[in-house]
């Protein structure tokens, strides 16, 4: 019985390193958490995130061990000759506190995640700009209420036209679905918002830092929605008012 | 005077190649449950397939093994094929097998409503399929979101129409099976066989009819009004009308469906652990309780799948504590299977090996489903390639796995042969390395932005993880197809099981392998949860004589 633990531990230990080295070489696309955000709400949902992931590692090692516990202690192999298991029909106390600590866990992660929901999640009116994005078959129009339009179109080859933000300003989203559903999503900046025909649906960003981040449509809209590529950049209030006033000499 | 000496009658005929028009005509629900199994398995290889070509398209940036619309045809066609035609299908057949075997019962309640609940089956099959031969089938993923399946985005093809059709006789075949189901368990029970010493698998089945009885119609209330909309110029879901409608009908169907997949697999492992730890079901009272805890709240958690439609915050909160507070039951259920392992004498045989490897995989897809429940994570989390990762590891790790166990558990009593132990060791250890190996890596490449349902990406430095899924996931083909050839080879050359070849507790295994057409020549009594224990450790088991092989 002891080799047989020793080895399954050995194998296990092999595993968790395998594990560890695996995660700790930068391949793209094995990063355990989001893009770390650059606006407070995709913040406050990454610490949610982190929040939660406390209690749910700590499940998930102990049922884990808890299984391979079973696996190696209570197999046949391992116990004595003629060994005959006793015969538990159920243990109420225990049930009662394996009811009550899970409960008690998911009542603290619905309030803590309810407190980040009411928090972020309301239709702002303290904006300093507004901006409309309509999600179209396939692309994305800007609307800056100022006469400019950046028009997104949907494309594959990198040449992605650019929603530009100004640093330091909290943009008002008001999203729009010109035909079918759309969702924006830019994981560095903050979640997904649907973009719905009918009715219109809002979010927020305020980034600090200078920077181009990229995302697409998220929501299953036809031949073309995986050429929904958005790109954000974000400009300083000088860069962006230039910019601006090149848009609108365009426009005319 | 001559006598004719009339040949002795064969118990049973155990064979499976029974003349065709028994096979049409049976109301026998061994054979139905069969054919059910067997539609359900081919559908699993056509939707397997479907996944091959998926994962080829995507093993690198900007490939082109099929256009753009085929591959929204086939990532529809993949989930469907999987939700609708596999798994459902799969386990109501197991439980046709084995419900009325359970309960002492020598047939369904309703044999010809039953034969007809099958048959509608593959008419809803052939119906969807055949939306590839009129201009493409639904390309509008499983859920087929309105207003893109409405006709100005759908002209050319008939592809949504074959497909709410199908799911409208789909509907209908499983409110018949449930209704069957019900009748069966309530009225057919044999004496003895009380509420309270109901088999889990049973308890299962109730839970899971309940379920199907209550949202089957409004799934085909959504899609008689998505016809409406397509074929007579209603406006319930178009642009101009209310496509959140559509995503509420169906998600009231949709989320139940999923315990609808996994609450008979939650029955399975509460069979099978108790049988080769030799110790009872720790908690059968809470276990029951649990099962029915899941059924209520599945029905009030619909919306979760809706978070970034731009709910009230408040009627969010709600769904997200009525999605959470499932982790309770389900953790209650996995506490006690932990628990009748506990001090146990554990026979790791091949079932065995998928219950510990559902356990160790369905825990995963339950904790992601925390993250998921939380509307801020789910923001980000919502239609990326996490939830694709979630959805198999419950659906995958947990319905498949539990299928695999109930499988290898249950295949000796339908045929008379144990499969083969070698290749089913090779079945579960290329499964489990090939699903892991899969879907692991698919949680990070929905965190780092890789949204789901997208035909290609340019993103250079998601290539490598999507190579090693894509490797990974024809493993999992192999492991299939040792499966396949485990089945075919012992079906005709396994090893004689005879009518109890695990030592077993519940009364299925108190007949014989095969089980004759009338199930049992006399009901044995039944004293508790787990009769055939109580009468081998009394000494009232008479072993029949082995069954001769034809």
């Amino acid at each position: 019985m002891t080799s047989r633990v020793i080895r399954a531990l050995i194998t296990c230990a092999g595993l968790v390193a395998l594990a560890v080295a695996l995660s700790s070489c930068d391949i793209g696309g094995l990063h355990p958490i989001f893009p770390n955000p650059v606006s407070p709400n995709g913040q406050d949902i990454y610490n949610t995130y982190l929040g939660i992931s406390i209690p749910a590692i700590i499940i998930f090692l102990g049922v884990e061990l808890a299984l391979l516990w079973v696996v190696i202690r209570y197999r046949r192999s391992a116990q004595p000759e003629g060994y005959v298991p006793p015969q538990l029909h159920g243990n109420t106390r225990l049930e009662i506190v394996w009811t009550a600590i899970p409960l008690l866990i998911v009542l603290a992660i619905a309030g803590y995640s309810f407190a980040e929901l009411q928090k972020d999640f309301q239709p702002i009116s303290n904006e300093q700009m507004d901006v409309t994005i309509s999600g179209h078959q396939f692309g994305w129009d800007y609307d800056y209420q100022n006469g400019v339009v950046v028009h997104q179109e949907g494309t594959l080859a990198g040449d992605v036209t650019p929603f530009v933000v100004p640093t330091h300003t909290l943009v008002k989203l008001r999203f729009r679905g010109n035909d079918v559903i759309h969702s924006w999503w830019v994981p560095a900046i903050s979640g997904k918002t649907d973009a719905v025909p009918g009715y219109d649906n809002f979010s927020w960003l305020k980034i600090d830092q200078v920077g181009t981040w990229r995302g697409e449509c998220a929501e299953l809209c036809g031949v073309g929605h995986s050429t929904m590529q958005i790109i954000v950049q974000s400009m300083d209030q000088a860069d962006f008012d230039r910019w601006m006033n090149q848009q609108k000499a365009a426009a005319k | 005077m001559a006598t004719t000496v009339l040949p002795r009658p064969k118990a049973y005929d155990d064979t499976f190649f029974k003349p065709i028009s028994l096979w049409l005509t049976t109301t026998d629900h061994k054979l139905i449950g069969i054919m059910y199994m067997v539609t359900g398995i081919l559908s699993f290889l056509i939707g397997g397939v479907f996944a091959l070509v998926i994962r080829l398209q995507l093993s690198q940036p900007n490939l082109k093994v099929v256009d753009p619309e085929t591959y929204n045809q086939l990532i529809s066609a993949h989930g469907v094929t999987m939700i609708f035609f596999f798994v459902t299908i799969f386990l109501t057949g197991i439980a046709n097998y084995m419900v009325p075997i359970m309960i002492g019962a020598r047939d369904m309640a309703f044999p010809r409503v039953n034969l007809l609940g099958f048959w509608l089956v593959p008419v809803s099959i052939l119906l969807y399929y055949s939306g590839f031969f009129t201009g493409g089938a639904l390309n509008a993923g499983w859920t087929a979101y309105a207003p893109l399946t409405e006709k100005a985005y759908q002209s050319h093809s008939l592809g949504v129409d074959f497909w709410a059709l199908s799911i409208i006789v789909w509907a209908i075949s499983g409110i018949m099976a449930s209704t069957n189901f019900l009748t069966t368990i309530v009225a057919l029970r044999a004496p003895g066989m009380k509420f309270s010493r109901l088999p889990l698998f049973v308890w299962a089945q109730i839970s899971t009819s309940i379920l199907l009885l209550v949202v089957g119609a409004p799934l085909a209330a959504a899609m008689i009004l998505l016809e409406f909309d397509r074929q007579l110029g209603t406006q319930f879901f178009t642009t101009a009308g209310r496509p959140v409608l559509y995503q509420h009908l169906f998600w009231f169907f949709g989320h139940p469906e999923v315990y609808i997949m996994i609450l008979p697999g939650f029955g399975m492992i509460s069979e099978i652990m108790p049988v080769f730890a030799r110790k009872p079901i720790f908690g059968y009272m809470s276990m029951v309780a649990a099962l029915f805890g899941i059924v209520f709240l599945s029905m009030t958690v619909w919306a979760h799948h809706m978070f970034t439609v731009g709910m009230n915050t408040w009627v969010e909160g709600f769904f997200m504590l009525m999605t959470m507070l499932i982790a309770v039951p389900t953790g209650i259920k996995f506490f006690n299977w932990i628990a009748t392992a506990w001090w146990g004498s554990i026979e790791f045989t091949v079932p065995m090996k998928f219950v510990f490897g559902f356990l160790a995989t369905f825990l995963i897809g339950g904790l992601t489903g925390i993250y998921l429940a939380s509307v801020p994570v789910d923001t980000q989390l919502h239609q990326s390639y996490y939830v694709v990762a979630h959805l198999h590891y419950v659906l995958f790790g947990g319905s498949v796995f539990t299928i695999m166990a109930g499988i290898y558990y249950w295949f000796p009593k339908i045929t008379g042969r144990l499969l083969d132990k070698k290749l089913g060791e090779w079945n579960f250890w290329t499964l489990f390395i090939g699903f892991n190996g899969t879907f692991l890596i698919m949680h990070t490449l929905g965190l780092e932005g890789m949204p789901r349902r997208i035909a290609t990406y340019a993103n250079e430095s998601w290539a490598a993880t999507n190579l090693i899924i894509t490797l990974s996931s024809f493993l999992i083909a192999f492991s299939v197809l040792l499966l396949m050839i485990n089945i075919v080879r012992s079906w005709a050359n396994g090893e004689i099981a005879g009518n109890d070849p695990w030592k077993a507790n519940t009364l299925e295994w108190a007949t014989t392998s095969p089980p004759p057409p009338y199930n049992f020549e006399r009901v044995p009594p039944v004293r508790s949860f787990m009769p055939l224990r109580d009468l081998r450790e009394s000494g009232e088991l008479v072993d029949e004589p082995e069954p001769v092989p034809v």
